[in-house]
């Protein structure tokens, strides 16, 4: 070990008591050395300090997206080709993505008891916003799941998350939710490619049925989404 | 969400930490940090029960994190400019003198090797031990303290102008 090896290593606790107590004796007589361990000391505070800030920061919910629900539709592999609907999400996804920079700084999906649960301007999308209609979240598909929950898909640009949630014990329960590029989406005549096979796969898996027509998913919205 | 699933939500935070030491513009760290979930979820069969799970995905992160910046450098996009993603708001005074200290670091930081960096990253910011910073590296111990010491005195020498 050389000199300054020792010298960091006593800084980081990594000797061993003997070699501490025999660092210290020498330090005790060397002022230039305890002035380098002193240098070192604040330098190392100064550093983890310095990135400190990060653990305090909001995650962005497509991390906890990708790392929680996202998995769960994929985790069951290449499915069938998307059906009959998956042909209508290009019909029904219209949309210009615009006032991007307005999306207001607070978390689309929350975990609670397990669940990502939709809040802010996702949760209204979902309970107000026709897929007819334009804004900041883009709804996709509106259709009912096998439990006769109404469930709905939808893409968020700015945060790059796109999912499926349905309607349960008056909140919207993301099925899955999984990270998205809005590249592919800022041309929305390809709009039919912006849907993640992900989100694809986790209708495919929760659909009964047909998905709603426009005048049947504007029934479902006035009535709440009340099955 | 399985457990594995759970540890990995609950290591978000510090993958961000790590992963703003190695990309430094936030948007591409979180870039980073999922493209290290998604390899850690596709090889969730290659951890071990017991292990570090920490430690093991600072491994992916690391790993992906050389892999793009390979991809970065033939594509000659190496440097994101400094200022991005970057909302200043409206912090007090305070806290924008921490901030502008603590952009000084990264400033040094980013000035270094990638290899020393790392170590620096895993040791001081993370607070591994160095065997377990050497585990993660997959380098031996002494090629370890052998960066962080030569990381450290160029750190030194950057940061001593700054120093109040």
């Amino acid at each position: 070990m050389t000199a300054d090896e020792r010298l960091i290593a006593y800084v980081d606790e990594e000797l061993s008591p003997q070699e501490r107590a025999a660092f210290e004796s020498q330090m005790a007589c060397d002022p230039v050395l305890a002035a380098k361990v002193a240098a070192h000391r604040r330098l190392a505070a100064r550093i983890s300090g310095s990135y400190g800030g990060v653990l305090a920061e909001p995650v962005p919910p497509r991390l906890v997206a990708v790392a929680s629900a996202a998995n769960d539709s994929a985790r069951r592999g290449p499915g069938p080709l998307p059906p009959l609907w998956a042909a209508m999400a290009a019909c029904l996804v219209i949309g210009v993505l615009a006032g991007r920079a307005s999306w207001p700084n607070q978390e689309p999906l929350v975990m609670r008891g397990g669940e990502l649960v939709a809040r802010g301007d996702l949760a209204k999308a979902l309970s107000r916003q026709l897929a007819s209609e334009t804004g900041l979240v883009k709804i996709g598909l509106s259709f009912r799941a096998r439990d006769g929950a109404y469930c709905r898909t939808f893409e968020s640009p700015p945060e790059r998350l796109a999912g499926l949630a349905c309607r349960r014990d008056g909140r919207w329960v993301a099925q899955t939710a999984t990270a998205w590029a809005p590249q592919a989406a800022l041309n929305y005549r390809t709009a039919a490619s912006a849907t993640p096979p992900a989100v694809l796969a986790a209708v495919d898996a929760t659909i009964a049925g047909e998905a709603l027509d426009a005048s049947a998913e504007r029934a479902a919205r006035d009535r709440g989404w009340k099955p | 969400m399985d457990s594995f699933e759970r540890e990995i939500v609950e290591l978000l935070p510090r993958l961000r930490r790590f992963g703003r030491v190695l990309a430094r513009v936030p948007a591409d760290a979180d870039d980073l940090v999922q493209a290290t979930v998604e390899r850690a979820l596709a090889r969730r069969g290659q951890w071990r029960l017991g292990t570090r799970l920490d430690s093991w995905m600072f491994r992916i992160m690391k790993n992906a994190w050389i892999d793009e910046s390979r991809a970065r450098s033939r594509s000659s996009r190496l440097f994101a400019p400094e200022e991005a993603g970057e909302a200043v708001g409206d912090a007090g005074a305070a806290a924008m003198e921490a901030r502008l200290a603590a952009r000084e670091v990264e400033n040094a930081m980013a000035k270094l090797p990638q290899d020393q960096k790392v170590a620096l990253a895993l040791v001081l910011v993370e607070g591994l031990s160095y065997q377990e910073a050497a585990d993660v590296l997959e380098i031996p111990a002494g090629t370890l303290t052998s960066r962080l010491v030569r990381g450290r005195a160029a750190l030194l020498a950057e940061l001593a102008e700054a120093a109040p």
